[in-house]
This record gives C-alpha cells, structure tokens and sequence, in this order.
C-alpha cells in the first residue's frame, strides 16, 4: 500500500493548495472592485482639475500672459532626482512587482550612465526587500500604503516632493508603477511627474473638451489660482498613480491566482489517475500472490 | 442660462460626495463668504476653510470644507476641495488638538509663520462650527 499511500497524501496537499488559491482569488476580486471603484470616484477630481487648468489657460492665454510656475519648469540641467517605486506588500500576484522593479532597475542603470544622482523611494515590502537584495540604498521607504491608500497619505509625501522641488534639492520625479489602462492590460511604466510636462496636460484637457470659450470670474486673478491650482493637480496625478498601482495590483493577484487554482485543478486530475493505477497494479500483484501461494499448496 | 435650479457637485480627491439639486449656496472663498443663487455668471475661484451651508428643498445641510477651487458654470456648480465633512461630524476634542499643535509650533521664516497662521484660523474655524452645530 505504500506507493498508494503517498499519492494520496500528494493529492490531498494539493487539494489544500487549490482551497488556498481558490479563495486568494475570491479575495482578490472583491478587493478589486473596492478598488476600482475608488479609482472612478476619484477621477471626477482629476477630470475636473484638468477642465479647471484647460479654462485658466485658455483665458491667460487670451490676455497674453504666458502659463508659468515653478513646478512646470523643466530644468536645463538635471543634477538630482527622486525614483518613487510602487511595488505591493504582499506578494503571490504574479509579475506585478517583477515588471516595476525590471523597469526600475533599467532606470537606475540610465541614471548612473548619465550621472544623474538618484534618491531611490520605495513604498510596498516587496520593494524594499528586492532593494535590500540588490543592495541598492534607498532614501525612504513606506509600507502604510495597503490596497487603499487615503489622500491626505499621498498629500503629505506630495508636499513634501513639491517643497524640494522648488527649494531645487530635486530637479526630477519619477514615479515606477503598474498603469491600469483596461481590464486586461496593466503595463508598468515609469512616469516623470515633476516637472509636470506642461503641454501633456494642457493638450489632454484640451481634446477633452473642446468648446467655446466661457467667460468667467475669477476670484482672485488667473494667476494666483493657477499658483495653488499646479500643486493641486501634481497631488491628484501622485494620488492616481496610488490608485493605479492598486487596482493593477488585485487584478494581478486575481489572475496568478486564478492560473494557480487552473493549474492545481489539473494536477489533482493527473495525480488521481496515477493512484488509480497504483491501486490497480497493487490489487493485481496481491491477487497473483494469493493465487501463487494457492497454487504452491496443491 | 438663467434657471430657477443650481446643481451642486462637491467632489474631493477621494470621491463624489455629492451631487443634488440645491436652491442655494454659501461658502467661504480665500477672502470672504460668497453667496450662490441660481443664474450665477461663470466664476472660477479660489476656496478658503470654513462652513458651506447647503440650501436644498428639504432644508439645510452644513459642511466644512478646507481649501480647494470652485467651479460655476451654468447651473452646476463644482466644489473641489481637499476635504469636505458634514458639520454633524466634527469633533469639538480634534479641533481643539489640532489648534493647540498649530499654536505651540515654532514658526521662524515668513512661509513658516504663514503656514501657521493658516493652520490656526483654519482648527478655529473648524472649533467654531463643532461648538455651535
């Protein structure tokens, strides 16, 4: 019985595994909604921020004062930069965190190769270790940041980016995460958030909606809303990334849980068929034991 | 343009906290209280802190909101604000801690001190609202 035996201790700590990863998956998929949902209903603040931006420059653009701040400046020469990495917390989610510290990587060597000192942040444990692995030294390092990252979180890293971008500690920002663009497609990418490329944004506000010019008050000058108006919309643009890298992160572990529950369904087939044949080959040899063992008394 | 309703859109970076019909609106703008009624012109502004007093059919509804911009255009009106609370759930204790860190920080360059300032007017006002709901 001793074959037989371990093939179904295999089969039933297969069985388990497949429990596991089935209800991971489970999780995984309400906690995706949650976070979807969030990311639309976060939108709408971003969406408006981009028509508020697309109206003010429109208007200076009319008065003929050109649309400046300090934050939309690109710098003739960039020196120092912060690489922010979003990786998870948790791992088992597939190539999520593998496709932005590749990514990451890439952009460190780039770096070094155009002497470009780079400050690394990482939020997500996954991050920190592989860093820790590489031994690559990181400037700050978050794990507060679970599948549902608040605002006033992001605002108080945002600040803090926005205040050494104008004191001119840094003169680049670059976030590494996984981009939600559908469904079924989460590309990682490496986005320059400061300075904010200032024809990016004016042009996707514009195609946005392309009206008729409106004449609006405004309370105070174009200029002083558009001075509080940047940050504000700096801020959004770090915020979505967070959302971003969520959503992609539970729509990762969904789908390596989903192949791990597949693949375990196949291996219980497989393992089940090869028992049957060792029960059978175990029956058969007893038989023509007891047979043998007859035919040796007669 | 001029209509006898406003509809008022109050959206936080997190998400939509509300969007109804109202008949009337106040709010704090960076300089002053500013009053909304239907058939308002096109206005784009700049948000203080302080109490946004609803009027729909059904009554009064008060929140607090702390900085952001607003948006008029036809009859919507769009608040973008970093934060919005209903007055109801204000806590008098949080104001009130928050105005003793504002003040017992030490404020040394004028960016500093501004930032105080702004920090202590803004836990006041918020002290204000939760004491006298």
């Amino acid at each position: 019985m001793a074959k037989a035996r371990k093939i179904i201790k295999r089969l039933k700590a297969v069985r388990n595994v497949r429990k596991i990863t089935r209800t991971m998956e489970l999780v995984a998929t309400a906690r995706f909604k949650k976070a979807m949902d969030r990311a639309v209903e976060a939108a709408a603040y971003t969406r408006k921020i981009s028509e508020i931006v697309a109206d003010l420059s429109q208007t200076m653009a009319g008065e003929g004062s050109d649309f400046t701040h300090p934050l939309l400046q690109q710098r003739e020469s960039e020196k120092t930069a912060i690489l922010l990495v979003i990786t998870s917390n948790r791992g088992l989610c597939g190539g999520y965190n593998g496709g932005v510290l590749r990514l990451t990587q890439q952009r460190i060597r780039e770096a070094k190769a155009n002497q470009v000192d780079t400050k690394i942040e990482v939020s997500g444990k996954r991050g920190i270790g592989f860093f820790k692995f590489q031994k690559i030294a990181t400037a700050a390092s978050y794990t507060h940041f679970e599948d549902k990252p608040t605002f006033e979180q992001v605002d108080e890293l945002a600040s803090r980016y926005i205040d050494s971008f104008i004191r001119g500690d840094i003169d680049r920002l670059d976030v590494a995460y996984t981009k939600f663009e559908t469904m079924s497609r989460q590309k990682a990418v490496v986005e320059t958030l400061l300075p904010i490329g200032k024809l990016q944004q004016t042009t996707v506000a514009a195609a946005e909606k392309p009206k008729t010019t409106v004449e609006y008050e405004f309370l105070p000058s174009p200029r002083e809303i558009l001075e509080e108006i940047v940050p504000a919309s700096f801020k959004a643009r770090l915020f979505k990334c967070f959302l971003d890298a969520g959503v992609s992160e539970q729509i990762a572990r969904m789908v390596a849980m989903k192949s791990a529950t597949e693949n375990a369904d196949g291996m219980i087939r497989a393992i089940r068929a090869q028992y049957n044949r060792a029960r059978q080959s175990q029956i058969t040899s007893e038989l023509s034991e007891i047979i043998g063992g007859a035919a040796a008394l007669e | 343009m001029v209509g006898d309703k406003l509809r008022l859109v109050i959206v936080t970076p997190e998400r939509t906290l509300l969007d109804e019909p109202v008949s009337a609106l106040r709010f704090p703008l960076y300089d002053g209280d500013i009053g909304i009624l239907p058939g308002r012109l096109p206005l784009i502004g700049r948000l203080g802190c302080g109490e946004l007093k609803v009027t729909t059919a059904t009554g009064e509804q008060h929140f607090f909101i702390d900085g952001g911009f607003v948006q008029v255009l036809g009859p919507t009106v769009s608040l973008l604000t970093h934060r919005a609370v209903p007055v109801a759930n204000l806590s008098a204790a949080e104001a009130e801690k928050q105005l003793a860190a504002a003040s017992a920080r030490v404020a040394k360059t004028d960016e500093e001190i501004k930032t105080k300032l702004a920090d202590q007017q803004r836990a006041r006002r918020m002290l204000a609202l939760a004491t006298h709901r």
